[in-house]
């Protein structure tokens, strides 16, 4: 059973339920307005009203799916560091914290919600939803397994891999615009810090895909992770993946990417004036790109959802994500921040050689015939 | 404008050999935590730390041993001390200190400079209260009379006078082995007291053992390691009123009556006769309040280090 | 390009303490720099005057309370030198020890707090971590963790308490032998060397000319230390070596403050074990002689100086405090000048600003 069954079965399920009330009333109340209840349940239950709604409860299921996983990447974030700090991270609020995040959360919904007076409000109030859109957008496009991907009529999402990437690289924008309206110099320092280091690290992390494309011979994520049935990418494609694990990284702004948003230089960087909430999904958003990219490392690099048959394909696939965000922990936990400048001499005179090597490697290997 | 961020000559070595030195450094970390042994964390308030016996935190305040000097208000560096008069009854009218901890410092000194070992700082450091009166602390709300003293101060052997009860028979001089105790009359009373040089001294105790009227006694004196000033007593000023017998808290000073100062008052009775403030400063601890209570100037209070050896005991030889 | 004034403080996470500086940036680059202080100001020295000698005492604590037991011995020793006091042996020995113990002390809050500006929280917690252990060795010997009270004019207030010497030495060694593990995230690390090579220079001849004292002078290759070339107490009856770093950056007042920590533990050990019996304190005189006195010892971060005029009464007429960091804090417009706003932090950082001291 794939994720259209499932939720072609749930949703027509929920439509007989509705269904049999609207009947019952258009069985009881005689003439015009009893027929059109019963058009009412005939259109609803049509295949093409079905479909829709199928979809809108696919699309359900997998933001639930992702909510999910990176709660328990926070999670699992938190008591880690806490381990490496030799401290305990959260211990009180469900078994072993794991509902900490969740009370966080709940808090932040009670914090008073300030706007400054001379902010320009319009990009004030739209720059983080298009953050926070265009991010959970792209959990939409990672399958957790052949059956677990988002389609309609079971047909998949053509270059999802590319549009994935496309949207990633939405943020830089929405963040400049965000820094700029706050209307705070340090939210303006902060702001274009972090979009220079975001543009300048998508080229080392596009070069480093195109070589799985280059291998793969397609933009699909079926496909790509079908080509790594006999050997995982990461194996010849060395350079690429940590190439790839760095861009991440830095995409991320995670310590030793950090300083956009450094506590100790900027404070908080280019989202000082954000309260409450709004502030709150900028954490969360952070995660959901952490996930997005584990889960993309994995699928490209790690052979996806290829494993022995004994656990299901998804417990291989999202495994294999938690293990690379397991580095980036590790990353987390023992790496002072690094200066802008430095930043961006890495990305530019480090990291795009390298990839340019990759680059050439995969090509290599493609011609002589290897794959 | 020169931009100085250029590293000043060291040998540039590979990125990612100086990455994997710290990150190892932490995997270890995690492996000691979680396989050999316990973070470092103390999960308060399940679990707490012992403080050690030293720890300077709430106070205690022993009613019996107490005296009622007030040398802890006067040296609290905050004024957060107060004394205040309580009506026991066991012990009858005395005062006793208070302390507010929104001001208390928590230094320490109170406890140094009281001479009985009377207050003392317990390891008690939770206390947080919703309203600035609950930690305002009365001295009933502090007091705990059998705390045991955890270390007390040094002591020293004493042999306290009660001139009540001596009648001058002049024993003490003559028993003394280091004839420290010299015997001084106090004009206009027709009595003699016997002063004692301490710095002589040995506390032998023979004094105490052999006076016929059991006037001298060995007592525990503290030792606090904080200079005391002595009063000053100058006898021509004195109206024998009595206050600052009354004041003081260690039973310094007497007052003796002075034969011949009776008055006939003109209905034929005779009045009681004057007194006189008399000093027995072995047993003085410094606190002042003899200098406080006194109305017409007669005492000063002066470092004993600068008093002659003469001038120690008390009544100035004319 | 356009040149904007920024205000980094006076409420900021990274500025340890309470102080406000200005910087003028020209983009990235910092054209001009004005620490702005007195925001933690508490009028100590009006308080002094109007407090009796031991009541001093506990007040002197708090002027810097990230290393409070230097104050509360320099304080002792002014009076002490005022009153023409002699103090027992054994005394001298155990101020020593304490006061190695608190330099330990502050020397591991200093890195704490370092290594927490430059996002490497690993440093911030391990450093805290060792510096409790310091602490519970300092709060069973006077009772408090922080500020302790506990030199007194004419000793100190009690003796040692007993395992002391044995939980001390335990300690001593157990430190030792971290300090080498902590190499690994700093000494050994690419990233915190990026950050701090040449970074804030401070040449010889400015540090010299500007009155720097501490750590910061000796990193820019001044070997001058107030315990060894005016000794006070009974440092001239221990052998150590004052530590300096030939580059003076960032990177090198660090390596001063990390040797001096493991010169402070062979001087911990020296002390306890040259410590000779007997009394640890003399009577504590109630008058102050007429007449002046000065007091100086080297402070975690540079030379501090009280200077006490008495009037022949319990109180002082007046008590001056000459704090190094209010020194320091006017060269730091030297150091920032021509570097980027990231390493503000890591300038200001590598000082050790305390304001206690500095607004008294």
């Amino acid at each position: 059973m794939d994720l259209w069954g499932i939720s072609y079965e749930l949703t027509s399920f929920l439509i007989d339920i509705i269904n049999f009330f609207i009947y019952g009333l258009g069985w009881l109340l005689p003439g015009v307005l009893g027929d059109a209840f019963n058009g009412l349940g005939d259109w609803l239950a049509s295949t093409g009203v079905l479909n829709i709604l199928t979809m809108i409860v696919e699309a359900l299921i997998v933001l639930i799916v992702a909510i999910l996983n990176v709660i328990t990447l926070i999670w699992i974030d938190r008591k880690l560091l806490a381990r490496m700090w030799d401290s305990r991270g959260p211990f009180y609020v469900g078994p072993l914290g794991y509902f900490q995040n969740i009370a966080d959360g709940l808090k932040l919904f009670l914090k008073q919600v300030i706007t400054p007076s001379k902010a320009d409000k319009l990009s004030y109030h739209v720059a983080p939803v298009v953050f926070i859109g265009s991010s959970i957008l792209i959990l939409a496009v990672i399958p957790l397994s052949p059956g677990f991907a988002l389609s309609y009529e079971r047909a998949p999402i053509p270059g999802g891999v590319l549009f994935a990437f496309a949207i990633f690289a939405i943020a830089p924008f929405s963040i400049l615009v965000a820094g700029w309206a706050q209307n705070n110099k340090y939210t303006l320092i902060g702001g274009m810090r972090s979009a220079a280091q975001m543009m300048s690290y998508e080229i080392p992390l596009l070069l480093s895909i195109a070589s799985v494309f280059l291998l793969a011979g397609s933009f699909n994520f079926g496909d790509v992770v079908e080509a790594q049935a006999n050997i995982w990418f990461a194996i010849p494609l060395f350079i690429g993946f940590v190439v790839f694990l760095v861009c991440i990284v830095a995409e991320i702004e995670r310590i030793p990417f950090d300083l956009p948003e450094a506590e100790a230089e900027l404070v908080e960087g280019w989202t000082t004036e954000y309260s409450g909430m709004r502030f709150g999904f900028f954490l969360m958003t952070q995660y959901i790109r952490g996930y997005a990219g584990c889960a993309i490392a994995a699928a490209l690099f790690l052979g996806g959802w290829h494993g022995p048959s004994i656990i299901p394909d998804e417990i291989w696939f999202l495994s294999k994500a938690y293990i690379v965000f397991l580095i980036f922990v590790w990353m987390r936990a023992s790496l002072p921040r690094i200066r802008t400048d430095q930043i961006l001499d890495l990305g530019w005179k480090r990291l795009l050689p390298l990839a340019m090597i990759n680059l050439i490697i995969a090509v290599a290997m493609k011609t002589s015939g290897w794959f | 404008m020169q931009v100085n961020s250029e590293p000043a000559k060291r040998e540039k070595v590979s990125f990612t050999g100086l990455v994997l030195k710290p990150m190892w450094a932490t995997l270890v970390q995690v492996v000691r935590n979680s396989f050999r042994g316990k973070p470092n964390t103390v999960l308060y308030p399940r679990e707490r730390l012992t403080v050690p016996p030293r720890y300077r935190g709430k106070h205690v305040l022993s009613f019996t041993r107490c005296i009622g000097c007030g040398q802890c208000v006067k040296i609290c560096p905050n004024d957060c001390m107060w004394m205040k008069k309580i009506n026991d009854p066991d012990l009858g009218k005395i005062e006793r200190p208070g302390v507010d901890y929104s001001r208390c410092l928590f230094c320490g000194l109170c406890v140094e400079i009281c001479p009985t070992d009377a207050i003392l700082m317990t390891g008690e450091y939770e206390l947080s209260a919703y309203d600035r009166k609950e930690i305002c602390f009365e001295p009933e709300e502090l007091r705990a009379d059998d705390f045991p003293v955890r270390e007390p101060k040094e002591s020293t052997l004493l042999p306290a006078l009660d001139f009540d009860r001596c009648k001058g028979k002049e024993e003490c001089a003559k028993i003394c082995p280091v004839h420290c105790i010299e015997i001084v009359e106090i004009e206009k009373t027709g009595r003699k007291k016997p002063e004692i040089d301490l710095s002589v001294c040995t506390l032998c105790g023979k004094c105490a053992e052999l006076c016929p009227e059991k006037a001298f006694e060995m007592k525990e004196k503290l030792i606090v390691m904080f200079e005391r000033p002595l009063p000053v007593f100058d006898p021509a000023e004195c109206t024998g009123c009595g206050a600052c017998s009354r004041a003081c808290p260690s039973d310094v000073v007497y007052m003796v009556e002075m034969p011949g100062t009776e008055k006939t008052k003109p209905d034929g009775r005779k009045t009681k006769p004057k007194k006189l403030a008399v000093f027995v400063l072995e047993k003085c601890i410094g606190c002042g309040r003899c200098a406080d209570a006194c109305k017409f100037d007669c005492l000063k209070m002066v470092p004993e280090s600068q008093l002659r050896e003469s001038e120690k005991e008390g009544v100035r030889v004319e | 390009m356009a040149e904007m004034w920024i205000n980094m403080g006076p409420q900021h996470p990274m500025t340890h303490g309470l102080w406000n500086l200005r910087i003028k940036v020209d983009g990235e680059i910092i054209v001009d720099a004005v620490p702005e202080i007195g925001y933690l100001h508490r009028g100590m020295e009006k308080i002094f005057e109007h407090r009796t000698y031991p009541q001093i005492g506990p007040i002197t604590d708090r002027l810097c309370y990230g290393s409070s037991f230097t104050w509360n011995h320099l304080y002792c020793l002014t009076i002490e030198n005022l009153m023409k006091l002699e103090i027992p042996e054994r005394a001298k020995y155990i101020r020593v020890m304490v006061i190695e113990m608190q330099r330990i002390a502050s020397h591991l809050m200093w890195i704490a707090a370092y290594a927490a500006d430059l996002g490497l929280l690993a440093g911030f917690l391990w450093a805290m971590r060792e510096r409790e252990i310091f602490l519970d060795l300092m709060q069973a010997l006077s009772g408090s963790r922080l500020t302790y009270n506990y030199a007194r004019i004419g000793g100190v207030a009690a003796d040692l308490p007993s395992d002391f010497e044995r939980d001390a030495l335990r300690a001593v060694n157990y430190f030792e032998k971290k300090l080498e593990e902590y190499e690994a995230l700093y000494r050994d690390s690419k990233i915190f060397l990026m950050r701090n090579q040449g970074i804030g220079v401070l040449s010889k001849e400015d540090a010299i000319n500007r009155g720097v004292t501490g750590p910061t002078l000796r990193a820019s290759g001044v070997k001058y230390d107030i315990r060894k070339d005016q000794p006070y107490e009974v440092y001239e009856e221990i052998d150590f070596e004052p530590q300096s770093s030939p580059d003076c950056d960032c990177y090198g007042r660090y390596v001063v403050r990390m040797n001096e920590m493991r010169e402070s533990c062979k001087i911990i050990r020296q002390a306890l074990s040259k410590m000779p019996q007997g009394p640890v304190r003399v009577k504590t005189p109630l008058i102050g002689p007429q007449g002046d006195a000065i007091g100086r010892v080297e402070d975690p971060r540079g030379e501090g100086i009280m200077y006490v005029i008495g009037d022949g009464s319990e109180k002082p007429y007046r008590l001056k405090v000459r704090s190094p960091l209010f020194v320091i804090l006017s060269a730091a417009r030297q150091m920032l000048v021509g570097y980027k706003i990231a390493d503000v932090v890591a300038i200001m950082g590598s000082i050790d600003v305390c304001m206690g001291e500095t607004d008294k």
